[in-house]
């Protein structure tokens, strides 16, 4: 039972990481991105390279790779997105170019092999008769921090307030005067830099190879679609939900049922509720 | 271009220009080299290492003065791990390049779908990379239509099967007294096929299987399967693992500090750098391989030793199979004094050659033989510092089996 609490909190820890970053930037600027997933996989490999490669201690290696991240995030959105932005179907279509290119520049960089990002702690604790590895206890630690970290930057600062405005009205946020260029690329900035700490925290005990975008980008997506999308609470309760209920079938029924999970949920909420459970309206 | 009809009397030239070169073809194709196409997925370890194996294999052959006066040379196509990709390699390589041999393969969906194309084209094919019995079968079935079809390795699943057995029957219980056991693997279906034989043989060898489950092959967290695996009080985990999740297996059981050793099938724990892949963490891993650097026969060693020259890298079975199909091939078309398809496939039926893991000779299914001075499937753990070490056969043991770390203290 215990088993389920701890391995089911970390599972969903990774997917909030996730999810929210990519909510909020659908949120804010209604970009679906489907490049959301690259930022994860540049955060594993940036890891890789600096530690394996340039030799750095992975308390360094972190920051640098996640402000390169978040850069590259806001690169994209300048140079490739806004151009676009008036049309949904464009900005789909070039993020998942992006996903597409990222994938494949790592492959022909590393090759299809999978490589191996460090660990920050290498010890196993033992909980309640529990075996737990150090790492995933502190990778839900940093993704409650982390997350935590930008709900209290969003309510409390002036940027935040600004991210806020924009989300809710982007037309009435303009005419008070609020950049919204801007504030999309600061957005942009921050839900790659948070995929790519999820990256990193997860790399040492999930795979690390080219094709690892996808993964993230399915559970994201139907994290939002059950929380709504665009509802940074909604994707916390799902990515709670959707963690929790594939521990459950792993331990209940069988382990190769539980990616179903999530494919299942997201079919049945766009049936039943295509808002999600957070969502003020239906995104589709 | 359309707006200018070629006139009649160009066409007449050019007709006259590619009959006449059409009919010197012969004449220059004596002098040609003798073509062999690869077919194989580039982008992958085993792809990679195909290419390298063959560039040996001719090397070899061409030094000592080719077959029956004609060099060898390759061609490659990328078949990857997609049945439809793989057809159009084969097409390539029989109406494109009219190759006069074909040696490749890795996945047994990709090469299953190829067959008809190969036998259809009647280019001899020699299997290094797929596993499935089934591609075999076809031989006994139709042997008029299907005689083009070999397989030089590895040795198939049926046989992988039974050595998986016969390893848990002489050292899990016989050697260690490890009684008690838990089998999990990838639900793919050769891992499908694979389980219930492992399971009843097995437990006829007097083995005590506590649990069987299989897994998603995009399973990232393998924490509750460990949790119910030691609930189950394993005293050892066999696995079957092939294309996804090794790593993140690997990593997950050496975080946790699993008290119960593993071993098994794990197609990327056959790699020299799976060590380093996984940072380390499949240390005292048990994994099925077909050949390691140690003196199977008197051709293990040298190849492993040149490849390294070569490339910088330890082969993979693929390299092994490519190597051996190579030379079989050009042995075949020695003694049948000529490279007609009939022929060389009744010469290639009668080969007995030392090849890098074992002796190579075909059964009436034109499957490579295992067992004994055929090929093996060798059990080598990975010890302190990725060294490796050949545990079973007992017959070819090279080091001494060790526990993980947390257990052995």
């Amino acid at each position: 039972m215990l088993e389920i609490v701890i391995f089911g909190a970390v599972t969903s820890a990774i997917y909030a990481m996730l999810a929210v970053g990519f909510t909020l930037i659908f949120g804010v600027a209604r970009i679906l991105n489907l490049a959301h997933g690259s930022f994860y996989a540049l955060g594993a490999y940036g890891a890789y390279v600096l530690t394996s490669i340039a030799g750095l201690p992975l308390v360094v290696a972190t920051p640098l790779v996640v402000l390169g991240v978040a850069l590259f995030g806001m690169g994209v959105e300048r140079v490739l997105i806004r151009p676009m932005r008036k049309s949904q179907l464009a900005v789909l279509m070039i993020s998942l170019a992006v996903a597409l290119v990222v994938e494949q520049a790592l492959f022909l960089i590393f090759g299809s092999e999978y490589r191996n990002v460090p660990s920050f702690v290498d010890t196993k604790l033992n909980i309640g008769g529990v075996d737990v590895a150090g790492q995933r206890l502190l990778t839900l630690v940093v993704a409650v921090a982390a997350i935590g970290a930008l709900y209290a930057f969003i309510q409390r600062t002036r940027l935040g307030s600004a991210i806020l405005a924009i989300s809710q009205d982007p037309e009435a946020a303009q005419y008070m005067g609020i950049p919204s260029d801007r504030i999309f690329g600061v957005v942009m900035a921050l839900s790659a830099g948070l995929a790519a700490l999820a990256g990193i925290m997860a790399g040492p005990f999930l795979s690390v190879q080219p094709s690892m975008h996808l993964l993230p980008i399915v559970k994201a997506f139907a994290i939002v679609v059950v929380g709504g999308l665009g509802s940074i609470p909604g994707s916390i309760v799902a990515a709670l939900m959707l963690g929790y209920a594939e521990t459950l079938v792993a331990y209940g029924i069988s382990t190769s049922w539980t990616e179903i999970v999530s494919v299942a949920a997201t079919l049945l909420m766009l049936v039943l509720r295509p808002a999600g459970f957070f969502g003020k309206r239906a995104a589709f | 271009m359309f707006g200018h009809p070629i006139s009649k009397r160009a066409f007449t030239q050019a007709a006259a220009a590619i009959a006449a070169s059409a009919a010197m073809l012969p004449v220059m194709a004596q002098q040609a080299p003798i073509k062999i196409g690869l077919t194989t997925a580039v982008q992958l370890q085993v792809g990679r290492d195909t290419q390298d194996a063959a560039r040996i294999a001719i090397d070899e052959v061409n030094a000592k003065g080719g077959v029956l006066g004609r060099k060898l040379s390759f061609v490659v196509a990328d078949e990857t791990e997609n049945p439809e990709t793989g057809i159009n390699a084969i097409k390539k390589l029989t109406a494109d390049e009219k190759v006069d041999v074909i040696v490749g393969g890795y996945t047994s969906g990709v090469t299953l779908a190829q067959l008809p194309h190969i036998t259809s084209a009647k280019t001899i094919y020699l299997g290094v990379g797929a596993a499935s019995p089934a591609i075999t079968a076809k031989v006994k079935q139709d042997y008029e239509t299907n005689k083009y079809i070999f397989r030089v390795g590895p040795i198939n699943a049926a046989h992988q099967a039974r050595s998986l057995t016969e390893w848990i029957s002489g050292h899990l219980l016989g050697e260690l007294g490890l009684k008690r056991i838990a089998i999990i693997g990838e639900n793919a279906k050769w891992v499908q096929d694979l389980v219930p034989i492992l399971r009843k043989g097995a437990t006829e060898a007097g083995a005590d299987v506590r649990f069987v489950e299989l897994f998603d092959t995009s399973t990232s967290d393998f924490s509750p399967l460990l949790s119910k695996i030691r609930s189950s009080e394993a005293q050892f985990l066999v696995v079957i693992l092939s294309h996804a999740s090794s790593d993140v297996f690997a990593k997950q059981w050496y975080d946790a500090r699993f008290p119960i050793p593993y071993g098994g099938i794990d197609v990327k724990s056959m790699d020299n750098d799976f060590f380093n892949r996984v940072g380390g963490k499949s240390i005292s891993q048990l994994a099925a391989n077909f050949a390691v650097r140690a003196p199977l026969t008197p051709k293990t060693q040298p190849f492993f030793d040149e490849f390294k020259k070569r490339t910088g890298r330890v082969p993979v079975y693929t390299a092994f199979g490519t190597y051996d199909a190579i030379h079989a091939y050009a042995q075949a078309v020695e003694r049948a004094k000529s490279t007609d398809t009939n022929t060389v496939i009744k010469e290639l039926e009668k080969t007995s050659m030392v090849g890098i893991a074992g002796q190579i000779e075909f059964d009436e299914t034109h499957d490579v033989k295992a067992g004994g001075k055929f090929m093996n499937m060798l059990f080598v753990q990975w010890q302190a510092n990725g060294e490796r070490a050949v545990i079973w056969p007992k017959a070819l043991r090279s080091g001494t089996m060790i526990m993980p770390p947390w257990l052995s203290k």
